[in-house]
């Protein structure tokens, strides 16, 4: 095969490189998963998810680049709308909870499940 | 691979990880960290090991690569060593930081993937924009430091909740993640060939008519494309079928390597020609979520606007209109 490319010679990503960014991907979710579940602090809690959300778009690139189809790439930009949604809304709701009660502290806030 | 691989790489990850969350000696808590990166490169190479006594899947024509996998050790270990210490610091404008090297590695990560547009886009997207956000909001909501302790920390952000119980979970999680994707392995393949993704990508150069003419036009002026001018591979050459000047019969003619269409277009071409209903929706996603935000920070405004101008020392308007007008129905 001698397509030309630019920059690359013709290559093929192995499984073996995939199952690396795999790992990746699983261990960074799972971090924030631990992290959302373990820290107080509500804007970190909000931080751990948006490390979830990188973990998701580390995976969907290399099997973006694994089947050689760039729609991964396009999902990833949602992915990252929604991150983007998701900060503004989540910063605004917990800015308005800090003037309530002036602590940034989830348990502050654990009348809510009665 | 022996299961009990994954099993015992994660039993002792999520230790570290539980033993990293509660506060501790700074030499427990740093002997921990080496411990859980141990094991994760530890299971990275134990993988490797697996895969390469299954046997490689069949390439077509094409070199396989196992790509620069010394590159791609630093930078995830870069980023999980950060994602972990962005879980466990006390101080949350560090977590902040740290969660922007996670960022930046991850883009290089994406470097390696060759897929160029992505990686710089969450660099600007991510670390210039949403984590600029969290700064802040951060900043803005910094406890006042009490009295003679200058330096101390609020207890929600030192002691962490149920350490135990999110070790558990995580550990749990993560076992059966790397289970799936070392016993996965194997079994998958890419879902094309090397020479029919290329094709692929050639024939996305049909859509940029424009770039295939200055192309042609480069090579032999005064020719004219003919059949739409459609991207034809012959002899693993793309081509298109020419009329050159002062000829009758159409010919072919090579196209130069250097137009083949790049990540950005691919992506561009992905995004406008296949989900434009999708990409009008995130827009649509965006633009409420600015609403949202704003609606949710006039909650508290609770001043008229004579009273801002006397707060900004400026002379008052005595404009006599009634209150309700002002305060978007939400100053109760």
């Amino acid at each position: 095969m001698t397509l030309p490319c630019n920059f690359f010679v013709a290559q093929v990503m192995t499984e073996l490189a995939l199952s690396h960014y795999l790992l990746t991907s699983a261990v960074l979710f799972v971090v924030g998963l631990v992290g959302f579940l373990a820290r107080r602090n509500m804007i970190i809690m909000f931080l751990c998810t948006e490390l979830m959300f990188q973990a998701a778009a580390i995976a969907m690139i290399a099997f973006s680049r694994y089947h050689m189809n760039v729609q991964g790439q396009t999902f990833v930009i949602f992915i990252l709308t929604v991150a983007a949604a998701e900060a503004a809304l989540a910063l605004g709701l917990v800015v308005l909870l800090y003037r309530r009660k002036e602590t940034l502290s989830a348990d502050a806030w654990s009348e809510l499940r009665e | 691979m022996d299961p009990s691989i994954p099993f015992l790489a994660c039993l002792v990850g999520a230790a570290a990880m539980f033993v990293m969350l509660r506060p501790g000696p700074k030499a427990v808590r740093g002997g921990a960290a080496v411990v859980g990166l141990g094991v994760f490169a530890w299971m990275a190479v134990e993988g490797v090991k697996h895969l390469a006594r299954t046997g490689l899947p069949a390439l077509g024509d094409a070199q396989p690569t196992d790509r620069p996998e010394v590159f791609y050790l630093i930078f995830s270990l870069i980023a999980v060593a950060s994602a972990v210490r962005m879980i466990t610091h006390p101080r949350p404008v560090y977590c902040a930081l740290y969660f922007v090297m996670v960022v930046l590695s991850s883009a290089a990560l994406f470097l390696m993937l060759e897929a160029e547009f992505m990686a710089f886009a969450l660099v600007i997207v991510y670390a210039g924009a949403i984590l600029i956000t969290y700064m802040f909001v951060l900043m803005l909501a910094q406890q006042a430091p009490e009295g003679n302790q200058p330096h101390a920390q609020p207890d929600y952000d030192v002691l962490a909740r149920e350490p135990a119980a999110a070790a558990v979970v995580g550990f749990i999680m993560l076992w059966l993640l790397t289970s799936m994707i070392f016993d996965g392995m194997g079994g998958a393949r890419p879902s094309q060939t090397f020479d029919q993704a290329e094709a692929a990508v050639w024939d996305e150069l049909g859509n940029m008519p424009r770039q295939v003419s200055q192309a042609v036009e480069h090579q032999s002026p005064g020719s004219t494309l003919v059949n739409d001018g459609r991207i034809l591979i012959v002899d693993d050459r793309p081509t298109v079928e020419v009329i050159k000047a002062g000829e009758a019969t159409p010919t072919t003619l090579q196209l130069p390597a250097s137009i083949r269409p790049n990540n950005v277009q691919l992506v561009g071409m992905d995004l406008v020609a296949k989900f434009p209903v999708s990409l009008e929706l995130a827009g649509v996603i965006l633009l409420m979520a600015m609403f949202g935000a704003v609606v949710l920070a006039r909650k508290q405004i609770e001043m008229g606007e004579d009273e801002t101008r006397e707060a900004a020392g400026m002379r008052r308007l005595d404009l006599h209109v009634d209150d309700d007008q002002f305060d978007g129905g939400a100053g109760r």
